[in-house]
């Protein structure tokens, strides 16, 4: 718990949690770069081939979610009390095969060079590399909450959400942010379940003090 | 005439200043409520009432007219402040207000918003007097083949919001409509991509895939590109709306309740379709079409008059036929009973004080909401100041407050969770955001309505087009589809990026 | 300065601890009918029929001094039956009910849910409310015998409207009619729709056949004479209203949708007692009384092991019936 500063990580501030720019960039680069009809082959063609390419994951994704929705309609049991020609399987029908011929469009869109656009936005760095550990803890975190909240309750799995995610979006006042966190959580807390009456758990302490 | 007299009472009723205070109180507890996370517009009602049960049944239904006025309205401030829409309602609101708000124009997404909402309500509540018993006969003839129609049009509207890549878009709209068809199938009861959980079995409410696509979603996003070397807060701006502002909003603010208040009236019509609608008019029709998805405050002003109007149109049905159409207007309904009225056909004749001067307080309640909340916008605005890890692990704790607190089912969050990654990837990738949500709200509902349509008819195809309304409406379809032949306007981007790839970027068609 | 960073930890870890069991407000001895802390959870969303059933209780119980601040929460989903599983999962918790009635049974068998009625401790049932069939001011069916030929003759023909997903009350009251009438529950053109006020709207504008649904939310609307009655489900006839029951129809069957309490699963003997002890007192207080006039329902009250005999029954019904539809 009491975590100094160490490692790559700066006191307070520009880096954050990630050692500067990971070189490998595993999952490509982020921004959308320039010229893409050739792949400058260098020396590891097929990785950044893949790299420029990454795209295809997505219509492999479509893929599985059009097969899923299949797959889910042709194990639906018929005997059921169904009238008229539109039954409970006909939409995922329809769904589930433009899932599949869109993830085939998709990818001859990519492979002739066509990119989606990463979204911009007035927080949003495009230039710098992508920095998936800072995501990666954040969903760590958000996931730890999901699960801390049944045996810890509201208060403590609020304020370890919030504490986390703002360690993990760079922010190192120690003093002072489990403080703010603490205080955000049990006043929602106390928000909810005392004057709105809707219940929150309350944490391992409650009916034993 | 007859009416205009006993509104003129119902003011008498709701203008003295006890009632007044009421009225006050309730559009400020309504809009405190409203904005919590999790909480919309009908749970706050409900969490409300006990607070009106000490009073007289006038009294605590000009408070209760307050309450609903500012719950309706807080769920609108979060949507554009935090991009996690309290309601599905101010689910459109997030798409143009949160860039505003980013961009240190949060106080006019904010204004625009505030007097959106009065101008619909108010419009929204004159044509509630003026035409209540005309609608709801009307309403009445509105059948599943009519919704359907209607259904298909939101379906070509929904191209205009695809984004430059057409593909991409279709993309996204298919992702939401698979998320659309997790639960019951509503006709048969048969389950449908459950996997066996009943959490799942209502399927997944449009509030958590708005939520999670775009705030969870932006979150992980800008943790992946945080900008880090500029440290500086994002600006303020001018509070007020400038000269600028109000020359582009103003025909929104008019043109929504158009839309709003007609589908209110109709029993199956809700609020998300109307604000969709206003907001793709409001694109079509701006003369900054380039600006939308970025912060046009067109997008604003349109779709939360169109939303207000239709809260206003919801209570023609529900006053004069007793039928509940929305959440809120179920627990107003409960409201009735509790003081022992019941609407339907002969409440204008039974209660005639207690509904004027209800509506009445509705005007007053949207005068008041203006007056308290437009000065608020800009002290609303500076909560964006703080710095950014807290503000996004705000909206983080916001959003999984808003998602737990009401259910108390820890999978919820790991819903949140799992829509919020498809959000990030979505971005990764281009895959704009709004199609997605915009397939959540149309898949089910036109679903529904086609099957039912065609259950009503036994089979029949010609069940879809046996009434006047629907036959309209397809020959508008064929109308919009066919206008491009004749007339190509330049299509404009939607969205200018910085390094361009284009041309083979888009397949036509698809 | 680094003493501050173990500090701050302590006392946020202090505040988030202790924090929660200091708010909780332990008012209140448990003695006479008082249950301090006790909540009802509303398997549906605000403004549905176990809501204001639950609100109502709670506020008359709190007027007639029975006992203070029940607190009554939401916890809608899958036709009430996570709720249910909620409840279930609460083992031995003698401050919790859930507030429920017939469509949950229905809804434990279309959603398939690991948690049944039978897990639960039954209390009370409280209230009850007939189906009726209703047609609009201008629909061709002046009487319910002639519904019932064009009905027999093509079902297919004669959609009949319901405000309740499939396992639903106003589900199963047309098909226990069809089944009545000979005709095979799954020829019968069901259509559901979201809640009475959707349908109502169908049913004025003679979008389907016939509705069924329950008499509270058309009372009004017949009054005005909008609507005409055909029939009413329930054994007898219903005070002020011309219509027959089913059975004076010719059709051998009768059907009441009712609402009434259960709670978690293991409790003790003392804490069953004081539960349906205070419902008792409950259903006896003018102020309930008052309120079930105010709604227009009528009394079933029926306690204890009997409303357990009664959960088993009509849940076996529920389960023929959805069976033969392949639900």
């Amino acid at each position: 718990m009491t975590t100094e500063p160490t490692g790559p990580t700066g006191p307070a501030e520009p880096t954050g949690p990630t050692g500067p720019a990971e070189p490998t960039g595993r999952t490509g680069p982020a921004e959308p770069t320039g010229p893409t009809q050739e792949p400058a082959p260098k020396q590891d063609t097929t990785r950044s081939w893949l790299r420029d390419h990454s795209e295809l994951g997505v219509c492999a994704l479509l893929l599985a979610i059009g097969a899923l929705v299949l797959t889910d309609a042709l194990t639906m049991s018929v005997d059921i009390a169904q009238r008229g020609p539109i039954g409970p399987r006909t939409v995922p029908f329809v769904v589930g095969s433009a899932l599949l011929l869109v993830a085939v469009l998709l990818a001859v869109d990519v492979l002739r060079g066509g990119r989606g656009e990463a979204e911009g936005g007035e927080d949003v760095d495009l230039d710098e590399p992508a920095d998936w550990r800072t995501v990666l803890l954040l969903s760590g975190v958000f996931l730890a909450a999901a699960v801390l909240i049944g045996p810890l309750g509201f208060p403590i799995a609020g304020a370890l959400l919030f504490w986390g995610s703002a360690y993990a979006l760079g922010s190192r006042h120690h003093d002072r942010d489990p403080l703010i966190a603490a205080v955000l959580s049990l006043a929602t807390y106390f928000l909810f379940d005392n004057l709105l009456g809707v219940p929150l758990p309350g944490g391992p302490l409650m009916g034993v003090i | 005439m007859d009416s205009l007299n006993s509104l003129i009472d119902g003011f008498g009723t709701a203008l003295t200043p006890a009632n007044l205070l009421w009225a006050a109180l309730g559009v400020l507890l309504g809009t405190a409520i409203g904005v919590l996370p999790g909480i919309g517009p009908a749970m706050a009602v409900a969490l409300l009432l006990p607070v009106t049960y000490g009073l007289d049944p006038t009294g605590a239904f000009i408070m209760f007219a307050g309450i609903y006025c500012g719950a309706m309205f807080g769920g609108s401030t979060t949507s554009i402040l935090l991009n996690t829409p309290g309601e599905s309602a101010a689910v459109v609101a997030a798409i143009e207000g949160n860039p505003m708000a980013k961009a240190g124009r949060g106080a006019q997404a904010l204004a625009a918003a505030a007097i959106g909402h009065f101008a619909g309500g108010m419009i929204g509540t004159i044509l509630l007097v003026v035409l209540a018993p005309t609608v709801a006969s009307l309403a009445v003839g509105i059948g599943a083949p009519d919704y359907f129609a209607i259904m298909v049009l939101a379906f070509i509207a929904v191209t205009s919001v695809l984004g430059a890549s057409r593909i991409r878009g279709l993309a996204s709209l298919l992702i939401g409509l698979t998320i659309g068809l997790v639960g019951l199938d509503q006709m048969t009861g048969q389950q449908r991509l459950t996997f066996g959980s009943l959490q799942l079995a209502d399927g997944v409410d449009v509030v958590i895939v708005a939520v999670g696509l775009f705030a969870i979603g932006e979150a992980l996003w800008v943790a992946a590109h945080l900008r880090r070397t500029t440290g500086e807060a994002i600006p303020v701006g001018r509070p007020w709306l400038g000269r600028d502002d109000l020359r582009r909003t103003w025909k929104p603010w008019l043109r929504g309740p158009l839309i709003g208040f007609p589908f209110g009236a109709i029993p199956a019509g809700g609020a998300e379709i109307p604000t969709f609608l206003s907001y793709v008019t409001e694109k079509r029709l701006s003369k900054h079409r380039g600006q939308f998805g970025k912060g046009a405050i067109e997008g604003v002003a349109g779709p939360e008059s169109a939303a207000s109007a239709s809260a206003a149109g919801t209570l023609v049905s529900m006053l004069t036929l007793g039928l509940p159409t929305t959440a809120v207007a179920a627990v107003m309904l409960a409201a009735f009973q509790q003081y022992g009225i019941q609407p339907g056909p002969l409440l204008f004749e039974r209660e005639p004080e207690l509904v004027w001067g209800l509506i009445a307080s509705l005007f007053v309640g949207m005068v008041l909401l203006l007056t308290l909340n437009l000065p608020l916008a800009p002290v609303w605005a500076k909560l964006l100041r703080i710095p950014r890890p807290y503000l996004y692990a705000g909206i983080l704790f916001f959003a999984a407050v808003g998602a737990y607190a009401v259910g108390g089912e820890a999978l919820d969050l790991v819903v949140l969770l799992v829509i919020g990654l498809i959000g990030l990837g979505m971005r990764r990738y281009g895959l704009p955001v709004l199609p997605a949500v915009i397939g959540v709200i149309l898949g089910p509902a036109a679903e529904q309505q086609l099957r039912r349509a065609l259950q009503i008819s036994d089979g029949g195809v010609t069940g879809l087009v046996n009434t006047p309304f629907s036959v309209t409406v397809y020959a508008i379809v064929v109308l919009i589809l066919a206008w491009p032949l004749v007339y190509r306007p330049a299509v404009v981007r939607r969205r200018g990026g910085r390094k361009e790839s284009d041309g083979t970027g888009t397949v036509s068609g698809g | 300065m680094r003493l501050r960073t173990p500090l701050a930890l302590l006392g946020a870890a202090l505040l988030v601890l202790v924090g929660p069991p200091l708010l909780a407000t332990g008012d209140g001895s448990d003695t006479g009918t008082q249950i301090p802390g006790l909540r009802f959870m509303v398997p549906n969303t605000p403004g549905g029929g176990y809501d204001i059933t639950a609100r109502t209780m709670a506020k008359d119980a709190e007027d007639a001094g029975l006992t203070h601040d029940i607190e009554v929460f939401n916890l809608p989903g899958a036709g009430g039956t996570v709720g249910l599983s909620r409840l279930v999962g609460e083992h031995g918790n003698g401050k919790l009910a859930l507030s429920m009635g017939l469509g949950v049974v229905g809804a434990v068998h279309t959603n398939k849910s690991p948690s049944t009625l039978a897990d639960t401790t039954p209390i009370a049932r409280l209230t009850e409310e007939p189906d009726i069939v209703v047609v609009g001011k201008d629909s061709p069916y002046r009487t319910i015998g002639e519904l019932l030929a064009a009905w027999k003759k093509n079902p297919a023909a004669v959609p009949v409207g319901g405000g309740s997903s499939p396992g639903g009350p106003d589900h199963l009251a047309p098909m226990l009619m069809a089944q009545a009438a000979g005709i095979a529950p799954k020829a019968v053109n069901y259509v559901p729709f979201d809640g009475g006020g959707e349908l109502l709207a169908s049913v004025l504008g003679n979008k389907v056949g016939f509705g069924v649904s329950g008499l509270g939310e058309y009372r009004d609307q017949i009054e005005a004479g909008e609507l005409r009655l055909l029939a009413v489900t329930g054994p007898k006839r219903v005070p002020g209203m011309d219509a027959p029951t089913l059975r004076e129809a010719g059709l051998d069957t009768e059907f009441t949708n009712w609402r009434g309490i259960v709670a978690p699963p293991g409790l003790s003997d003392a804490e069953r007692t004081k539960l349906t002890g205070l419902i008792t007192e409950l259903h006896a207080s003018k102020e309930w009384k008052e309120s079930m006039k105010k709604n227009g329902w009528d009394d079933a009250f029926l306690a204890g092991e009997p409303f357990g005999d009664f959960l088993a029954e009509q849940d076996r019904r529920v389960a023929t019936v959805l069976k033969e539809l392949g639900l």
